[in-house]
């Protein structure tokens, strides 16, 4: 049953995302858009590149849409309303995430296509940067919680959310997962100016809208992570948990889809370095003030 | 009404509603690109319709303006890698074969466009699906089956047969009909007909055999009759033909052709098909510089071979050694050996100037080597014996789309110095104000280019509205402007990451030759205006920044924006040049007029009131040169906003 | 009981399945992509045999792992794309040898040691977590931390090893 309730939620929540995107882009906002764009693809025909390494072309998409969907099985919306309480969720989390990079690296390798190879491999770069900075908050947040399940994560923040509590650590998380979601402007593997489309160049059709249905899952899971390990995830006054889960989630993905409007693209090398000279270090600082505080004060 | 591109399928009641979806939902490749719609005053993104960086995200293809000779060809390429339905838009264009005709023509103009796309609405919404829909067809997309020698790759012939130096049987291989490379299926859906390429293919691997036929695609030297694994490295050998017939697939292909962007399919095909065959032919450098020669090498390899690979201890000496097969590739220069791949940019790359066609040459992301050239390179400007001055400031003005005013402004000062005319004070201060306007406009629409290319896209969409606003504006238009202007300009100062962007990107030396704000964000430079008294008097001070890189030159051409409004307001009128008359004067006269992108000087020569000869250099003539060393060991995004950062106009550059 | 076997079984033959294509497959991706999902598959096992945090760190390590090491066969060994037909056994008879003493130790280590009896229960995954970091901290600490210093020793003087010392770069 709270299997259903998620995933009509998740449909719902990916269709609102699209509303926001196609606002934040295109700078139209229309209600019914997506819903004809998504009919318009589905309309079109879904063109195979001559050379492809086919098996990798048609599974890229659809990894990526399991990873988004695996990833989201571990947030939980409101109390007991969650696909699966693991007991490792946040690593589960993590493990889920991994295969965006093998999704998208078959996905780039697989139309035989120099545009979409480089968009791949330059997302394998962006990983190394991200990766580290992924991880070294959530450890920082399962301390605090004294468990890796999101239910015991989002309880914990009762007293006070994490993001008063470990602010550093809210900041690089939403950066990393920005890089992971690969949004602007972290958006290497579609950046429409440098390479085209880049992963995205070769995909028609329906694998184009299986493509971007999984990207909007993974900017819910990513929006959804955020919250539940950051702002108190169901918490809040007055309303019901699962608007408060789903304002919460909404207003951080839309904030992510947005905020890569106002600046120019870092490439990855240059990710790199920030996120391994500044980012790595000021994780660890994190972890090391937030050990302190659990063991000092009581909150 | 009919689609020339429809899918094919009945107009059933589920596809109806996709249709309507479609027409509702245009997404718009634009050629030559939105710049020079941007330029005619088009707002295509304004328009309710989404403007994507690739033709296979589109349904609907945009021309603006006629379509240059240089194009046609990569026009077509990018309306077959569109995927079906598919729609013609026409804004101004003539003839567009090889394309097949427009679904909708409408005038150049804002009402054009609005009925235009009304009308295309209609059009798909009507016939999206077609049971009878044909197939494109166009030279640059044929793939045809030529002959060559196993032996001797230069023996190339229409018709089976044997090779006159060898006697050896000539085998088949496939290639674009006029020296573009194979890209003949790529548009194909997969479910219905099978290309003709791979008709090819298939043929070709049928009727292999005979001595010699299998081959290693690494060791060439090894010849092998029958299938089986090359003793030096392991890999499976490849019939003979089929190792020659990629290698030159790629060689010619890759060479020259002019499929925009769409070349992600091909390009890719060059890539990995280069990759592919595993054949040194992949590595396009070396093929580029040694050609045949290449195999040379390889017998060079070959010769110490053999035996000497078993020196390493407890390798076998079939192992295949990376040493062994990397030697004698090109290295890139952090010295690590990688495969290189030839990757075709343009002339239709969303971010970089439409017509210009890049070919960058990859070492992994890094650019080993590159190639920039014009599509639509300009003609001679005096077309047949003689032109009336009319004819000749309207014939140079349509030449340069991006920046008609300005040339239309040079052709009319050369023409009154060659007929000692003074066109008055007035006319020379309105004349500059429409200069500058121009000027404005062009630095906006190259912000809104480099935004789109950067993913800034509040700065794309902010500068392409105000590009728009400013473009064709009166003295007025331009104040009301003003103010949003500099704010823009404030923004882009203070935009975070923008030093990380473009900081120390394509720098250039003080001594390498440049034209235009390249030339002046280097700490030294010139500019035609610091020698035009009316400039002058209107308080004209040359702008300069020091750096040389691609940051100096936004921020160059920011300040350069700040200056023209304040230029215009104090000249206080606009006004576009008439044609000066000229009679039937004779003489010579030379003028030079700082254009957005640098200083372009016309000199023109008048027998009797007709232009009988002109001769003009352009700021891009001289900044398409500094590609290759903006580019040069760059990272792939570096150096395409390096290139960009140099504003280049391929209509300027000599064709 | 017979569920997790049948699962167990299942992932099991996934794992030696995938890790058979990566010999057999042509292209050094694909290749590489196997081996992941090989141990993909044996991070499955895991789950199944009710070793979560395992599991999950197994199915998460390898995703980077392997794509990582995918990359670096494609830059160094000139793939042809998947399309060279490139062979992926090299060395045949010592391989031959290798794999049959690897198969001949793994039978031994089944069947000759006295493996205690089935753990009917496990302890719950919450717990299992907790007794892992107390182990990771406690008894195996050192072992640990100086694996991890030692593999971090080697990756830094791996790089530098690596890097051509160049005039140019110093620049």
């Amino acid at each position: 049953m709270s299997i259903l309730v998620v995933l009509l939620s998740l449909a719902a929540g990916a269709y609102a995302l699209a509303v926001i995107e196609r606002w934040a882009v295109h700078g139209h906002l229309s209600l019914t858009g997506p819903a004809w764009a998504a009919l318009a693809l589905l309309g079109r025909e879904s063109l195979l590149a001559r050379k492809s390494d086919r098996l990798f072309f048609e599974l890229g998409p659809v990894l990526l849409l399991v990873a988004g969907l695996m990833a989201v099985a571990v947030i939980p919306l409101a109390p007991g309303l969650i696909i699966t309480d693991l007991a490792t969720g946040a690593l589960f989390l993590n493990a889920a995430l991994a295969y965006v990079l093998v999704a998208l690296i078959m996905a780039g390798w697989g139309p035989n296509g120099a545009y979409a190879m480089i968009a791949g491999w330059r997302f394998l770069g962006q990983f190394i940067a991200y990766a580290m900075l992924i991880v070294m908050p959530i450890t920082a947040v399962a301390m605090r919680a004294e468990s890796l399940s999101t239910v015991e994560i989002v309880t914990s923040q009762e007293q006070l959310w994490n993001v008063l509590y470990q602010p550093m650590g809210f900041i690089l998380f939403v950066v990393a997962a920005m890089g992971l979601a690969w949004l602007p402007p972290l958006d290497l593997p579609d950046a429409t100016g440098e390479l085209a489309g880049g992963v995205e160049a070769e995909y028609t059709g329906v694998r184009l809208a299986v493509l971007r249905l999984a990207r909007m899952v993974i900017i819910l899971a990513l929006a959804g992570a955020t919250v539940t390990f950051y702002l108190g995830g169901w918490l809040g006054p007055w309303l019901p948990p699962w608007a408060w889960s789903a304002i919460k989630i909404l207003a951080v993905a839309a904030a992510m889809l947005s905020i890569g409007r106002y600046m120019p693209r870092i490439r990855e090398a240059r990710y790199l370095a920030l996120s391994w000279k500044l980012g790595i270090s000021l994780a660890l600082a994190n972890i090391f003030v937030v050990g302190v505080i659990a063991l000092v004060v009581p909150i | 009404m009919t689609l020339a591109g429809a899918r094919e399928g009945a107009m059933s009641g589920i596809r109806r509603a996709v249709a309507a979806a479609m027409a509702r939902d245009l997404s718009a490749f634009v050629l030559p690109g939105p710049s020079v719609a941007r330029a005619m005053g088009l707002d295509l993104a304004g328009s309710h319709l989404r403007v994507v960086g690739t033709p296979r995200h589109a349904n609907v293809l945009i021309l603006v303006g006629p379509l240059p000779d240089g194009l046609r060809d990569a026009a077509a390429v990018t309306y077959a890698q569109m995927p079906r339905p598919r729609a013609i838009l026409t804004l101004g264009a003539g003839d567009i074969a090889p394309l097949p005709d427009a679904d909708v023509s409408a005038p150049p103009t804002r009402a054009g466009l609005r009925s235009g796309l009304a009308d295309l609405r209609r059009v798909i919404a009507a016939g999206a699906f077609r049971t009878d829909s044909g197939e494109f067809t166009a030279p640059a997309l044929e793939v045809r089956v030529e002959y060559t020698c196993p032996m001797h790759p230069e023996i190339i012939r229409d018709a089976p047969g044997d090779c006159p130096k060898c006697g050896m049987t000539l085998v088949p291989r496939e290639t674009a009909s006029d020296g573009h490379g194979g890209h003949g299926g790529h548009d194909m859906p997969q479910e219905d007909r099978p290309s003709p390429a791979e008709h090819a293919h298939a043929g070709q691997a049928e009727d292999a055999g005979g001595a010699g036929a299998y081959t290693c695609p690494m060791h060439p030297e090894v010849i092998s009759d029958a299938p089986g694994k090359c003793p030096k490295c392991g890999m499976f050998l490849v019939k003979a033909e089929e190792g020659e017939s990629h290698g030159h697939g790629h060689r010619h292909g890759h060479g020259g052709h002019g499929h925009g962007h769409g070349s992600e399919a091909h390009g890719a095909h060059g890539a990995h098909g280069a990759h592919g065959h595993g054949d040194h032919g992949g590595h396009g450098k070396q093929q580029d510089h040694s050609g045949h020669d290449g195999h040379d090498g390889h017998d060079g390899h070959a010769g110490h071979g053999g035996h000497s690979k078993a020196a390493i201890d407890g390798i076998e000496p079939h192992f295949m050694s990376m040493v062994e097969l990397t030697e004698g590739q090109p290295r890139s220069s952090d010295g690590l050996q990688m495969d290189w791949i030839e990757v075709p940019f343009g002339p239709f790359f969303p971010g970089l100037p439409a017509g210009l066609r890049l070919t960058l040459t990859l070492d992994g992301d890094t650019v080993a080597g590159s190639e920039a050239r014009s599509l639509v390179g300009r003609a001679e400007l005096v077309d047949g014996p003689q032109m009336t001055a009319g004819d000749f400031v309207g014939r140079l003005a349509a030449m340069m789309p991006l920046g008609p005013v300005a040339y239309r402004t040079l052709a009319c000062a050369a023409i009154e110095e060659a007929s000692r005319a003074d066109p008055g004070q007035d006319a020379r201060r309105g004349r500059a104000a429409a200069v500058e306007r121009e000027r404005i406009a062009s630095h906006l629409g190259w912000l809104a280019e480099f935004g789109l290319q950067s993913g800034f896209l509040w700065l794309a969409a902010r500068a392409r509205a105000l590009q728009l606003a400013v473009q064709g504006a009166d003295i007025d238009g331009i104040a009301a402007q003003a103010g949003a202007i500099r704010a823009l300009i404030r923004r882009v100062e203070t935009a975070p990451l923008m030093r990380m962007r473009l900081g120390r990107i394509a720098r250039i030396g003080k001594d390498a030759p440049a034209s235009g704000p390249v030339d002046r964000a280097r700490g030294v430079g010139s500019d035609a205006r610091a020698g035009d008294p009316t400039l002058i008097a209107l308080g004209f001070e040359m702008c300069v920044r020091e750096g040389g890189d691609a940051l100096a030159r936004l921020r160059l051409r920011c300040d350069e924006i700040a200056q023209s409004l304040d230029l215009i307001a104090a000249a206080g009128r606009i006004a576009v040049p008439e044609v000066p008359d000229v009679e039937t004067v004779s003489g010579e006269g030379a003028a030079t007029i700082e254009t957005p992108r640098g200083a372009a000087r016309l000199r023109v020569k008048l027998t009797d009131g007709k232009v009988v000869e002109a001769e003009l250099d352009t700021p891009s003539d001289v900044n398409i040169a500094l590609v290759e060393t903006v580019t040069a060991q760059r990272e792939l995004g570096d150096a395409l906003a390096a290139v960009a950062s140099l504003d280049l106009s391929p209509w300027e550059v000599r064709g | 009981m017979t569920v997790q076997m049948i699962f167990l079984a299942f992932f099991g033959g996934a794992a030696v399945w995938f890790g058979v294509v990566v010999f057999r497959t042509h292209s050094m991706v694909r290749s590489a992509l196997a081996l992941l999902f090989s141990q993909t598959a044996i991070g499955a096992m895991f789950l199944v045999m009710q070793a979560e945090f395992l599991g999950v760190l197994q199915i998460m390590m390898m995703a980077t792992e392997m794509s990582v090491m995918a990359i670096f066969m494609v830059m160094f060994m000139m793939d042809p794309g998947g399309m060279g037909k490139m062979d992926m056994t090299h060395q045949k008879r010592l391989s031959l040898w290798a794999g049959g003493i690897g198969l001949l130790a793994a039978l031994l280590l089944v069947w000759l040691p006295d493996w205690s009896p089935v753990a009917l229960s496990v302890p719950g995954a919450h717990e299992q977590a907790a007794d892992l970091g107390r182990e990771l901290l406690g008894r195996s600490m050192f072992i640990f931390q100086s694996a991890g210093l030692t593999i971090l020793t080697a990756m830094i003087a791996a790089t530098m090893v690596a890097i051509v010392p160049n005039a140019e770069q110093g620049k």
